[in-house]
């Protein structure tokens, strides 16, 4: 009987230690994983602690607004490269640098591009942030800033930009 | 990370600094650029920087029709302009955006902006963006304010809010202007702001 009450009671510990380890990835990657969509406010410094914290061998972080036309035609094709290199060490960054009045259209445009990750909304002061993401940013947007693993600029690219530059921004730095 | 990658790394870090940093564009200090480049005018007339260029100094400011920014700014830009040209600086604003990608910056567009917003200086089109590559421009709206030596005291943006007017805490171009116009130094000489990205010409 003891037995029984033993076995059963390592099982159950082990299922709880089980959910708990599976609950801590999830939430680990909330921050880049399919998470569900979110649009956070932060700081230029939490950009970059995001981006540190990442986890990934290449971070790609692209500044974007609703109205800028050029960032919404070049959108796709980092969707579409963050699912296609999703698991091989890249996280794409949006930062939006709408007004925080016109979040609903961020959310809006977010949904119908398909991203079901969490995105960031800048707040704050521009030249600060401009200057905390790179001072050889003249402000344009859009802009990709490709971050190492270890959270060093690599490359920048300011103005719209293919699905094939984008790859190599990022295969630069993955070494292939 | 290997040896051999930190420093292609980090090889990598200085080539983008100094792609940025380095080569066109001007500083605080240096002289203007392509002063007697004639440009088509909103009136039809060809007009170069120089032709413009007042005794106090002149402002070159690169802008264009389609950017939400320049929108919010414009009527502070033509007040600014307006004013300042009649103080003796001399301005010009330029359009280098190729209108096949933006279709908003074509020239008649930048005739009806200029008229329903009251300019009164010369909009003009950088015809190959090669005066938004010599000076290093990237952005819509951005100023070039040189003093009456034909110095470069002022480079940025217009003010610290483009949405709200009556938010603004720091006239950046404005103070600027005061100051050539006075021929006083001018105490902030670099700021910078979101905006969008000039569409530049392809070079072929």
């Amino acid at each position: 009987m003891s037995k029984r009450i033993a076995s059963t009671v390592t099982g159950a510990m082990a299922l709880t230690v089980l959910f708990f380890a599976l609950s801590g990835e999830v939430l680990a990657d909330n921050a880049g994983g399919n998470g569900g969509l979110e649009v956070v406010p932060v700081t230029a410094g939490q950009v970059l602690e995001a981006v540190r914290g990442s986890g990934e061998r290449v971070v790609l972080v692209n500044v974007w607004a609703t109205w800028c036309s050029p960032c919404l035609e070049e959108f796709p094709e980092l969707v579409k490269l963050q699912r296609n290199y999703a698991g091989k060490g890249l996280r794409v960054i949006f930062v939006s640098a709408d007004f925080a009045e016109e979040v609903d259209g961020v959310y809006e445009f977010l949904a119908k591009q398909g991203v079901d990750f969490r995105t960031y909304l800048k707040t704050g002061n521009d030249e600060d942030f401009i200057n905390a993401l790179n001072p050889g940013w003249s402000g344009a947007l859009p802009a990709t800033l490709v971050f190492d693993s270890g959270g060093r600029l690599v490359n920048f690219s300011e103005g719209k930009a293919s699905y094939e530059k984008f790859e190599q921004m990022v295969l630069d730095v993955l070494g292939e | 990370m290997s040896r051999m990658k930190s420093v292609a790394a980090l090889g990598l870090v200085l080539l983008v600094s100094a792609a940025s940093l380095a080569g066109e564009g001007i500083a605080i200090g240096e002289t203007a650029l392509k002063t007697d480049v004639k440009m088509k005018n909103i009136d039809g007339e060809m007009v170069s920087i120089a032709d413009v260029r007042g005794e106090k100094g002149v402002l070159v400011i690169f802008s264009c029709n389609q950017c939400p920014w320049v929108k919010g700014w414009e009527t502070r830009m033509a007040a600014l302009g307006n004013k300042y040209q009649e103080k003796g600086i001399g301005v010009i604003m330029i359009n280098s955006n190729d209108p096949a990608v933006s279709s908003e910056d074509s020239f008649e567009v930048m005739q009806k902006r200029a008229a329903q917003r009251g300019f009164e200086f010369a909009y003009v089109v950088d015809a190959d963006s090669s005066m938004a590559r010599a000076y290093g421009a990237k952005v819509t709206p951005e100023a070039f304010l040189f003093d009456a030596s034909g110095k470069l005291v002022y480079h940025g943006t217009i003010d610290d809010n483009m949405r709200d007017e009556s938010a603004v805490t720091k006239r950046y171009l404005r103070d600027a202007l005061k100051s050539v116009a006075m021929g006083q130094d001018v105490a902030v000489q670099e700021t910078k702001s979101l905006g969008c990205s000039i569409k530049f010409r392809k070079t072929e």
